[in-house]
């Protein structure tokens, strides 16, 4: 049987038409594996990767993608940690990657290691925040993130111009620079046709990102911060008033109020945000290119970001602390990220001297500059009070109150459901 | 008075045909316009299909097909020979060993044979999501990752079709010719393969179908035990697809390769849906 | 029977066969098998979870987990049973017409005297939608049936509906939407079979039956349905199976959370629920067990009810 599949593969192999890319045959630096095993769910990375790292002679990198789907990659991930200690040098992962929403998972268990030890050890030019989702909680640091996700307000020009009789950026700010000013703002946004937001969940992260407590207290019993509170009483007040369409962050409905015609005023995201995901607002037939603009909004907060971890017994420590100075400190690598890639970068120093390039501006943003504007928030990004349930914890809240503000269920229904479904995901916690 | 009663029989006839007619191309209709929209989404670019979902095409179709086909990561050509292997392997196995089964349990009499029944209908009954994430963690021990036995191997045991082949025998195999192959001298192995193969061919090609098809859609099992790029099958390249990282997603690739995806099971359902037809004209059956 | 009762008599041996026949496929099942279903079981008695990369247990804790399993919470709703019911009506709504459908379709499509022009054409799209993969399908139903979609804005322009209305919101459009999409996906799968079963039939037994001047409806109730009677059989508990481990179309279509109100949660939904993140293997075994034992408890009914009912048919056939 095994004869017969190899068979078989050969033949596959001859008829398949690319080739593999060729990979460098050189000798292998002494004492370090030959083979360099990441883990990843997309080719993000990889894509940066690729361009901006020159491989040691004699490694192999081997890219082990898992799409996300159903937590494929996260299981995938899971049962190559634990099997870290018995898999053979070759097989062994030597680098993954995390997202902000589940980082804690990994970075909490001796999964991961201490990169100071490896040899990463200049954080003076990254931000804050990047480091600290990246530190247990004895403070020891176990990756890096290239990227820098400050999530800004982006809102349309045109209808701030209507709605608030203004619309440069910092005349905007002004006016909405707390939830007071957005809500009242809101109700203005109404009274001449338009909706402040489309989606129910748009002000979430907003909101959950600035917690002054985590999901569960010391006894492991779930709890409520005022934050999530704040963002219940404001999507209630919003969808009653029609504020608000109750549409998910990614569904079509939202998608369709970037077009030109549409009506609303303020979208939530980073740089990544309007420029991939914003398609109908850069459609050239029916969107409205320039017609946006981007500010701080009522609280700073970040979205999304990819972290780079360094997992325990890995053969490659060297490579592995050299790919995260590569894209931290390397100034080269991280001005084309910002230059090429649209990317804000991980390096202060890098992104402020695009932030005080006159000529640096985005056109989707009516020529604003916006590195300047991201680099202006990101001091006030905080990282506290995470706990490794946070992202299926705030996916179940919303999902399960969306029926809720859509009026199929009433609120004790909506809780009882968000209760049951933390039973069911996390044996440990414990609800109300 | 007889041919009142003859054309009386002919238009109901004509009448029930005009119903059935009416009932197939409805059905038809219903059935063929979700392949409808996937090919006019196919036609559509990302951007086009972000904007919801119209009826007429549009003119990105061979742009699609080039992304796809061309597609730097993943290789379409590869993951539909991939997919094409395992999924025939698992068939072939599948119906073979399962008439062979059901075959054993039906024709013979031995002691073992009610307890052998029952136990393949209780087992039946254990959904398949149970076994699912002990059967990942065995895999993993017996480092069988990267490696399509896992894939194949399991479909030699398929209580769902062997019990279709069982009830199958017991509506159609008369056991009189299974005795007449047995005084010409043919061994029982020769008579399963010359004499009842045949008979079952309509159920063999019904299940063969069903077999691909399952095995040619298969995710969850596949992407936790492959991740070679060059093992790769269908539906993990389009979970590869569609998770794609903001830049690189693209929707209007996803369909072209959902509807690229399609055609080789097209293929292989038309020649074994012949194969059933034929299955009865061949047929040995005979009262 | 009686034919393999007088091979026996006749002193010829053939019993060895008969475990050389089905032991591949004994041992292909103990081996892919059967060891992970045992632990399942055998889990179920045990508390035996991760939280986050941390095993926790197995530590054995009895009947724990089915105590838990049918504890009401605090609005008084036991989950399985909820779940329970969820199930059944989702099947019920979806099989019974896939059913009859696909029972009609093979009788047309059989019968030489309705003499169907296109065969191979019908029967090719009516399987159609069993070849797209259920994620695909249902992404399909999804943009077709959302707030913006066609639908709606149909609805709207005609003025059926005065604004449009988010029917994946909904109770009864969702269950209808999941059982249409059952439909659509499994209906012509099920007339293949049927068809295959009804054309495994005696030709001669319908020519016998005009000849007698049976009408059609006649020849339908006393020659096909007794002879398809054991594919029937199998279609009805395949079905009843396959409908009580329904999964991927309602867990695709809402995203896993049976929305609304959790009334579109199937029990094996449920079941994954607890093995998603939390590789909860003791109350999934738990859960899987309470499954195999009701499958079981129907299926033998369902088996036992409709084969007694038609175990006169194969001897008549016999002696024609």
């Amino acid at each position: 049987m095994k004869k017969l599949i190899a068979m078989l593969l050969a033949l596959v192999m001859v008829f398949a038409l690319c080739a593999c890319g060729a990979t460098p045959s050189a000798e292998a630096p002494a004492a370090e594996g030959k083979v360099f095993n990441i883990y990843a769910w997309n080719e993000e990375f990889k894509g940066f990767f690729e361009k901006y790292y020159t491989v040691p002679e004699g490694v192999t990198v081997n890219w082990i993608i898992t799409p996300s789907d159903n937590g494929a990659y996260q299981q995938k991930l899971d049962e190559a940690l634990l099997n870290q200690a018995n898999a053979a040098d070759d097989e062994k992962v030597d680098l993954f990657l995390a997202e902000a929403d589940y980082i804690l998972k990994y970075v909490n268990t001796d999964a991961t290691q201490d990169i100071t030890k490896l040899g990463v050890t200049d954080f003076s030019n990254t931000y804050k925040y990047t480091v600290q989702a990246a530190t247990d909680p004895a403070g020891v640091v176990k990756g890096v993130s290239f990227q820098c996700c400050p999530s800004a307000l982006i809102y349309r020009r045109s209808i701030a111009q209507d709605v608030l009789g203004v619309s440069e950026p910092d005349e905007v700010q002004a006016k909405l620079d707390s939830w007071d000013k957005f809500n009242a703002v809101a109700a203005d946004a109404k009274a001449k046709g338009y909706y402040m937001t489309a989606s129910f969940a748009e002000t979430y992260r907003v909101f959950s990102n600035n917690c002054s407590s985590p999901w569960v207290d010391e006894n492991n019993n779930l709890q409520f911060d005022p934050q999530i509170e704040a963002w219940i009483a404001q999507t209630e007040e919003f969808v009653k008033n029609g504020y608000t369409l109750t549409a998910g962050v990614w569904d079509q409905e939202k998608n369709d109020q970037m077009f030109a015609n549409g009506k609303t005023m303020c979208f939530f995201g980073p740089a990544w945000y309007f420029n991939f995901c914003m398609g109908n607002a850069q459609d050239p037939e029916n969107g409205c290119s320039g017609d946006w603009a981007i500010c701080e909004g009522p609280a700073a907060h970040f979205w999304g970001g990819t972290w780079l971890l360094a997992p325990a017994g890995t053969d490659n420590p060297t490579m592995v602390a050299d790919i995260m100075n590569t894209f931290i400190n390397d100034e080269e690598v991280c001005s084309a990220l910002v230059a090429n890639e649209a990317q804000f970068s991980n390096n202060m120093a890098v992104n402020a001297k695009f932030a005080e390039d006159p000529d640096y501006g985005s056109a989707f943003l009516g020529g604003q500059n916006d590195v300047a504007v991201f680099s202006a928030m990101t001091d006030n990004i905080v990282w506290e009070n995470h706990t490794i349930y946070d992202q299926l914890l705030n996916e179940g809240l919303q999902n399960n109150l969306r029926e809720y503000f859509q009026g199929t269920v009433d609120k004790e229904t909506a809780l009882a459901n968000f209760y049951a479904y933390v039973n069911e995901t996390y044996p440990t916690i414990v609800t109300p | 008075m007889k041919n009142a009663e003859n054309t009386k029989g002919r238009v109901l006839l004509i009448l029930s045909r005009i119903v059935v007619y009416c009932i197939l191309i409805f059905l038809s209709i219903v059935c063929l316009f979700s392949f409808y929209m996937l090919i006019i989404n196919a036609t559509r670019s990302n951007a086009q299909l972000q904007a919801g979902f119209t009826l007429l095409p549009k003119n990105n179709f061979f742009v699609n097909l080039k992304n796809a086909w061309t597609d730097a990561s993943i290789n379409i050509p590869r993951g539909m020979l991939n997919s094409f292997f395992i999924a025939a392997c698992s068939a072939l196995l599948t119906t073979y060993f399962s008439a062979l089964t059901a075959y054993g349990i039906h024709a013979y009499r031995f002691k073992l044979r009610k307890a052998a029944f029952y136990f393949i209908m209780a087992v039946m009954m254990i959904p398949p999501q149970v076994s699912a994430v002990g059967f990942i963690q065995m895999m993993y021990k017996l480092k069988l990752t990267n490696s399509y036995i896992p894939l194949i191997l399991p479909s030699i045991a398929a209580p769902v079709v062997f019990f279709y082949m069982k009830q199958y025998l017991e509506s159609v195999l008369p056991m009189e010719m299974v005795e007449a192959a047995r005084m010409d001298g043919s061994n029982e192995f020769m008579t399963f393969n010359r004499i009842v193969l045949p008979i079952m061919k309509p159920a063999l090609a019904v299940q063969m179908i069903f077999s691909f098809v399952s095995s040619w859609n298969n995710y969850f099992i596949p992407a936790l035990l492959l991740d070679k790029a060059e093992l790769k099958t269908v539906p993990i390249m389009i979970a590869q697809l569609r998770s794609a990282d903001y830049s690189k997603f693209d929707m209007g690739k996803v369909y072209m390769f959902i509807l690229l995806a399609i055609l080789p099971v097209m293929v292989v359902y038309i020649i074994l849906s012949k194969a059933i037809i034929k299955g009865v004209t061949a047929g040995s059956v005979k009262g | 029977m009686d034919k393999n009762e007088r091979t026996r008599r006749k002193g010829v041996s053939y019993a060895k066969w008969g475990y050389i026949f089905i032991l591949p496929f004994f041992i292909a099942y103990f081996i892919f098998t059967l060891t992970p279903q045992i632990m399942t079981i055998y889990n179920s008695f045990f508390e035996n979870y991760r939280d986050g990369l941390t095993q926790v247990g197995p530590n054995f804790v009895g009947l724990e987990n089915y105590v838990k399993l049918f504890t009401p919470d605090k609005s008084g709703t036991i989950g399985m049973v909820k779940y329970f019911g969820n199930t059944l009506v989702l099947w019920i709504m979806g099989a019974v017409p896939q059913i009859v459908v696909a029972l009609l379709l093979a009788v047309f499509f059989t019968s030489y005297r309705l003499n169907i022009k296109g065969q191979q054409f019908f029967k090719t799209v009516i399987y159609m939608p069993n070849l797209i993969m259920a994620a695909a399908f249902s992404m399909l139903f999804f943009t077709l049936f959302s707030p913006v979609g066609p639908v709606n804005q149909v609805l709207v322009a005609h003025g059926v509906l005065e604004k449009s209305i988010d029917f994946l919101s909904l109770k009864v459009p969702v269950r209808v939407l999941i059982s249409l999409m059952n439909f659509l996906m499994w209906f012509g799968n099920t007339t293949i079979l049927l068809m295959a079963g009804i054309q495994g039939i005696d030709q001669n037994l319908f020519e016998a039956a005009e000849i007698d001047g049976a009408n059609s409806l006649q020849v339908f109730f006393r020659v096909t349905l007794p002879l398809l009677a054991p594919i029937l059989v199998y279609t009805v508990i395949t079905a009843m199976i396959g409908g009580l481990q329904m999964f991927d179309v309602p867990q695709v279509l809402t995203n896993g959370k049976g929305t609304p109100d959790r009334a579109n949660m199937t029990m094996v939904m449920y079941l994954n629920n607890y093995l998603q993140t939390s590789k909860n293997y003791g109350m999934a075994g738990a859960v899987s067990v309470v499954l195999f034992a009701v499958s079981s408890a129907l299926s033998l009914f369902v088996y036992n009810s409709l084969s007694s009912q038609y175990r006169e048919a194969p001897k008549k056939r016999n002696r024609i």
